[in-house]
């Protein structure tokens, strides 16, 4: 090869190389940035869900605690409808109370107060009334996921609680945390 | 001669950046996913042991419950008491307190349930003595309400 097209060939190389780290740069922030704001949503939206089923733990413990606290109410003072729902006012309007219950069963459980204390940031206590059917005699009471006791009066007098869902209550059956799923970039 | 070893050294690096222009994006993703693969197994490790923790809890905790509901409703004495904590956890007992009326049963520090009781009997023929005329079963434990349980704490003294 001649000087004359080795010179060519140089000048070439150059300007190739330097429109090649150009666009090298261009692309590595492009990339960066693309690759960061992927993972930070990818994870996120993990952590969320993750977070959620815990939420959901807690809120299921909190009516679980208080079904067991009103089925106690009830077997241990006076069977009437009436202590019923001035016990079942009690228990719910007492959040003090409902908060120590959970906390105690956590605390437990080996569950630390930092750890407790972010899940009942996000999850508070549990929405509404724990009373899901209330139709004459026959009041149905929520006591967490999928959990019911049922409660059956007779002219005003307590005839039977049932509550063998709440001594079964597993709520490994209902909530599980997924695995993680594959990272994509596209 | 100078001029060509140039030329070769510049064009190897032309070839040299192609190569990385391909190859950047994967180390970029690749980075990406270790983060994201170390940032979720951290979660889900954390987090499964918190749900698992807690079922386990709820499990001791409910059997715990269940005694002092169906004490409420069937115990008449230390002796069905005792029965009744056995169908729920064999390995562990209740302890009577005959100074003070109540049997305390502890399936854990957690998990606690005091019964009082009106009556101590004794066995004429053992000696042994027991509690009948159940009163009360005091759950403040399972409340969280573990300091008046403390005060309630009772000697291990009686039979069952």
């Amino acid at each position: 090869m001649d000087n004359k097209k080795l010179k060519i060939l140089a000048v070439v190389d150059v300007v190739i190389l330097v429109a090649l780290v150009v666009v090298l740069k261009t692309l590595q922030g492009g990339y960066e940035e693309q690759v960061k704001k992927t993972v930070n949503e990818q994870e996120s939206a993990y952590l969320e869900k993750n977070t959620q089923v815990l939420v959901e733990q807690w809120r299921s413990v909190d009516q679980y605690s208080m079904a067991w606290k009103l089925v106690y109410s009830m077997l241990s003072g006076a069977k009437t409808e009436a202590a019923f729902k001035a016990n079942l006012a009690s228990i719910e309007g007492d959040k003090d109370a409902r908060f120590k219950q959970i906390s105690h069963l956590y605390t437990g459980a080996g569950i630390n107060d930092a750890v407790q204390n972010g899940i009942f940031e996000k999850a508070g206590l549990a929405e509404g009334s724990i009373l899901v059917k209330n139709e004459k005699g026959n009041k149905e009471v929520a006591c967490g996921k999928g959990c019911v006791v049922k409660f059956s009066f007779a002219k005003g007098k307590l005839k039977n609680i049932d509550y063998s869902a709440l001594v079964q209550y597993n709520l490994a059956n209902t909530l599980k945390i997924e695995k993680p799923g594959e990272y994509h970039f596209e | 001669m100078n001029l060509k070893n140039i030329s070769i050294a510049l064009t190897a690096l032309v070839f040299g950046l192609v190569i990385m222009l391909f190859m950047q994006k994967g180390n970029y993703v690749k980075q990406g996913r270790e983060h994201y693969d170390n940032t979720t197994a951290k979660s889900f490790k954390g987090n499964s042991m918190v749900l698992e923790l807690v079922n386990n809890g709820i499990d001791m905790n409910k059997q715990t419950w269940a005694i002092a509901c169906e004490a409420l409703q069937s115990v008449k004495n230390s002796q069905d008491m005792a029965r009744l904590e056995a169908k729920f956890f064999p390995a562990t007992k209740g302890s009577n307190s005959i100074a003070n009326k109540t049997r305390r049963f502890e399936a854990s520090s957690a998990n606690v349930i005091v019964s009082t009781f009106g009556k101590v009997e004794e066995d004429k023929k053992t000696g042994v003595k027991s509690l009948a005329d159940l009163q009360s079963v005091d759950v403040s434990v399972l409340l969280g309400n573990v300091a008046a349980a403390t005060a309630a704490e009772s000697e291990d003294e009686g039979e069952e």
